[in-house]
């Protein structure tokens, strides 16, 4: 009972003390309390390295070749870490990072675009309800009214029509939807909030 | 002063509105819960996993437990605890991977608990849940994922929590594998992506309330029932406010 007592008190208490130091704007208190859950955050992220460290490094064990490229890729960088700490090499982890992370991490953002086109079409294969159609119309609408309205070849007035209907789609039904869901995610992120601060859902007492 | 005063008071109220009708569910006021595809799809997931001899796959987002965003994935921490103990109990555990260092922990606590109770707590391993990636990687979370999607033994694959423009390439590895796909977020633009691509959404507040649907508590029920008392009353407000200015402009 007190082993179960005593992560609601503590969790309770900070959370009280977050939410005093936020809503009577106490800078110290919330910059003391940012620091600590700073800190968790940092210790849980090198759990997490070596978390991913371990898993893959016994996928290598049982022959898996990708998760080989991962642990050995972590290790080097590692290494790097060390040698750039040292003074042995110079900007070894941001070389690293400049040719290689951001590269493929900009090379994947560059596919939403063709992955959206290609879920547009999956939709209205899978859901070929009023729904659907609208979507995938909505979509191309705005797709086609943005080229449109800034293009050389289509008379003006053609062209403003085109910026009008834009407008009309992104200023009044996408901002009304938007709005709408935040609303109903700002209700249900203050109830369970509420219920996080007073104990009764308890996340952290498995 | 008035900042103040009106989080006070919208606090007050919602506390207010939670201690009644918690009250009242206790005592036995029936609560109707809309049916959602997405949760029913959920409770089969189990299910299909055992059919398939395989694993299901449960992401939960690049929100961490220190953030704003903690309730998203406090609600995203119940649906694999539900997930957890039906696949435990049939002998499918899910596989779990996150894109935030504090959910590791949670949701290994998660796991642990499921596998107890299905007195399997020897069958147990960190890698159940895995780190994929830090939040502040997204495109390097999703690549995570999508290897995991394609090299693990997964045959479908549930992501709640938050998550941004990153969740298309998730959903598009799973739409490749053929895989039944459930998304649920608090995110606008995720939510359009998730929507072109799976029919099983959960639109922001319906994955915040996992846990009167997946638990059903009566904190929890009353929980959902105070956000529509809410909503009716906010819009009302709206319109009202909307009323006036038409007509007094």
């Amino acid at each position: 009972m007190i082993k179960r007592s005593i992560p609601v008190a503590i969790a309770v208490a900070v959370g009280l003390l977050t939410f005093i130091g936020l809503l009577l704007n106490l800078p110290q208190l919330s910059r003391l309390l940012l620091t600590w859950a700073s800190f968790l955050a940092a210790v849980a992220l090198l759990v997490g390295v070596l978390n991913l460290f371990g898993v893959h490094a016994n996928r290598l064990l049982k022959g898996n070749g990708y998760s080989g490229v991962l642990a050995l890729s972590m290790a080097a960088v590692f290494v790097l870490a060390i040698t750039d700490w040292r003074g042995i090499t110079t900007d070894g982890v941001s070389t690293v990072f400049n040719w290689v992370q951001f590269p493929l991490e900009a090379a994947l953002s560059s596919l939403l675009a063709f992955l959206l086109l290609f879920a547009g079409a999956q939709l209205l294969r899978r859901q070929r309800n009023i729904g659907g159609v609208l979507f995938l119309l909505t979509a191309l609408l705005v797709l086609l009214s943005t080229a449109l309205a800034t293009s050389r070849f289509i008379p003006g007035r053609l062209a403003e029509t085109f910026g009008a209907v834009r407008e009309v789609i992104t200023t009044i039904f996408v901002t009304a939807g938007m709005r709408g869901i935040l609303l109903g995610v700002a209700l249900g992120t203050i109830t369970l909030g509420i219920r996080l601060l007073v104990g009764v859902e308890r996340p952290y007492n498995k | 002063m008035s900042e103040l005063v009106l989080t006070v008071g919208t606090i007050g109220v919602t506390v207010i509105l939670l201690l009644v009708l918690t009250w009242l569910v206790r005592r036995g006021r029936l609560v109707m819960l809309r049916p959602l595809p997405a949760y029913t799809q959920l409770k089969d997931q189990a299910g299909l996993a055992v059919e398939s001899g395989s694993q299901l796959h449960l992401t939960l987002g690049r929100a961490g437990l220190t953030s704003t965003a903690t309730p998203t994935s406090v609600a995203a921490l119940t649906v694999l605890d539900a997930v957890a103990k039906d696949g435990c109990a049939n002998g499918t555990p899910p596989l779990a991977t996150v894109g935030e260092g504090t959910l590791l922990p949670a949701a290994q606590a998660s796991l642990l608990k499921a596998y107890n109770e299905a007195q399997y707590t020897s069958g147990f391993e960190p890698g159940a849940a895995q780190f994929i990636a830090a939040d502040t990687d997204p495109f390097t979370y999703a690549g995570g994922v999508t290897s995991v999607i394609h090299q693990d033994n997964v045959s479908n694959s549930v992501a709640v929590g938050r998550f941004g423009s990153e969740l298309a390439l998730i959903m598009a590895a799973g739409e490749r594998q053929q895989m039944n796909q459930i998304v649920g977020t608090d995110d606008p633009l995720a939510l359009a992506l998730g929507t072109a691509v799976s029919p099983n959404v959960l639109i922001g507040e319906e994955l915040l309330a996992s846990g009167a649907y997946l638990e059903g508590k009566p904190s929890q029920l009353a929980s959902v029932q105070t956000q529509d008392i809410l909503r009716i009353l906010i819009a009302l407000t709206l319109l009202g406010m909307a009323l006036y200015q038409l007509f007094t402009a």
